[in-house]
């Protein structure tokens, strides 16, 4: 009973706070400030502050696209070859450029002649490589298609380095290249290249460095 | 037949559209000096075509390494020269707004890659760098080395500090990491383990080249941490180019 007389007190008690709280929260009335006696002015300026907002310049230093061709690989052949390129140009003289392509292998002259030996297993017949090169423009000009038409071109060399990945296994190779770039429209180009892919190879049992020739023509966009 | 039509409008008017919404948002800059000179290509051996005088206005296009692409009044297109263009001036008397290279010292961002050494090895090295401050940055590098008994996968993260970033031709470097490398046979016996953490420690150093572009530098000693009974030390150098922006 006393329990219930004293928490029932208490239960008033809090409540009572709370309204005393709240009471409290409400605060003084506010003093309205007093307006500042300014002199009235005869010409109210209405000019809002124009925000010039100047259009970015879009930088378009990227290159990318697809090339096809035929690849020569040392002693299987030549076979068709696909791949993707991405560039991107530093100055109007140089650019960083990377490659990623595949091609498949025939048969060496060995297997061809005695058919029961294989050098190479059916999947190892797979060539595919990346290559990471620096390119230089070293002769630029133009091109010209009778009287009326020109073409922007350039002739550039590449020398870089990557992976070729063939018969099983991952080697490194050095590539160098030699390719004319025709720009169609300013954006759009046509691309002749010739690259040699060097790296060491034993699978006829001596150690040597094999070449691997490709002529493509590609088709880039500039970007 | 109709639908054909109806499509070809549909094409004209997307194309039509974007061109308009477009030309709406290229940059006019004013001609300030005696002339502004049209080359056919972005470079500098292409021939000047045509000129555009004092006073009349040009529209920027885009731009390509050190050449931008322009627009004179009565619609011929063709290539200016960079310093030729940060001649001009906004139509309200404010010079143009051609962004300046990023500053070599206080740059954000490396992308880059090169040749190097590793373990006696061929390498080939990638790497994306970001500046925590001049001095200070973070670099992620992934490379693969090719030997004649192994191949390997690297991949790294660490620090890197380039002692005096000011300097701008040669400034050396100071780094440290770790990471990861996985190791595939490439002639019987397989490796005893396949794949193994590692740290590093390394030195060396950077440089401007031109613009936007630069050279790189670095040697690094690895630990290998590995269950057998002798800690393996490994030692690498490598060479790169990069582009900072």
């Amino acid at each position: 009973m006393e329990i219930r007389l004293s928490s029932v007190f208490l239960a008033a008690l809090l409540l009572s706070g709370c309204g005393w709280f709240h009471r409290g929260d409400k605060g003084p009335t506010p003093i309205p400030a007093e307006e500042p006696q300014a002199e009235p002015s005869i010409i109210d300026p209405q000019v809002t502050r124009r925000v010039v907002k100047t259009p970015r310049i879009k930088a378009k230093d990227f290159e990318l696209g697809a090339y096809f061709g035929a690849l020569s690989i040392e002693d299987f052949g030549t076979n068709p070859i696909y791949g993707l390129r991405a560039a991107y140009h530093v100055t109007e003289d140089i650019f960083l450029e990377g490659f990623l392509a595949r091609s498949k292998a025939g048969l060496s002259s060995l297997e061809e002649t005695f058919p029961d030996i294989s050098v190479v297993s059916n999947s190892g017949r797979q060539f595919t490589y990346y290559d990471l090169d620096v390119g230089y423009n070293v002769l630029p000009g133009e091109i010209f298609l009778g009287r009326g038409r020109a073409f922007n071109s350039q002739l550039y060399v590449t020398l870089g380095m990557g992976d070729v990945k063939f018969a099983d296994k991952d080697q490194f190779a050095l590539n160098f290249g030699l390719g004319e770039r025709l720009l169609v429209t300013d954006w759009l180009a046509v691309h002749l290249d010739v690259r040699d892919h060097v790296f060491e190879s034993d699978l006829f049992g001596v150690t040597k460095n094999v070449h691997n020739v490709e002529a493509t023509l590609g088709l880039t966009v500039f970007y | 037949m109709p639908r054909l039509l109806a499509f070809i409008l549909f094409v004209q008017a997307l194309l039509f559209g974007g061109a308009v919404h477009a030309r709406d948002n290229y940059l006019e800059l004013v001609v300030t000096r005696p002339y502004l000179e049209m080359h056919t290509g972005p470079g500098r051996g292409y021939p000047v075509f045509y000129v555009i005088g004092r006073g009349e206005s040009v529209t920027v296009l885009y731009s390509r390494t050190d050449w931008y692409r322009v627009r004179a009044p009565r619609g011929q297109e063709g290539w200016v020269r960079r310093n030729d263009l940060a001649a001009t001036e906004l139509e309200s008397g404010e010079p143009a707004p051609i962004p300046p290279y990023p500053d070599f010292s206080a740059h954000r961002w490396e992308i880059g890659a090169g040749y190097g050494v590793y373990n006696r090895e061929n390498l080939v090295t990638s790497y994306l760098d970001y500046g925590l401050t001049d001095s200070l940055d973070v670099e992620m590098v992934l490379q693969q080395a090719f030997g004649t008994l192994d191949n390997r996968t690297i991949e790294t993260i660490g620090l890197r500090n380039t002692i005096v970033p000011e300097w701008k031709w040669f400034s050396p470097t100071v780094g440290i990491g770790m990471g990861h490398q996985s190791v595939s046979d490439k002639v019987p016996p397989a490796p005893l383990e396949s794949s193994n953490e590692l740290a590093y420690a390394g030195l060396g150093a950077r440089g401007f080249i031109t613009r936007r572009f630069m050279w790189r530098f670095d040697w690094r000693a690895y630990v290998v941490f590995n269950q057998l009974n002798k800690s393996e030390v490994l030692e690498e150098w490598k060479f790169g180019l990069a582009v900072f922006f």
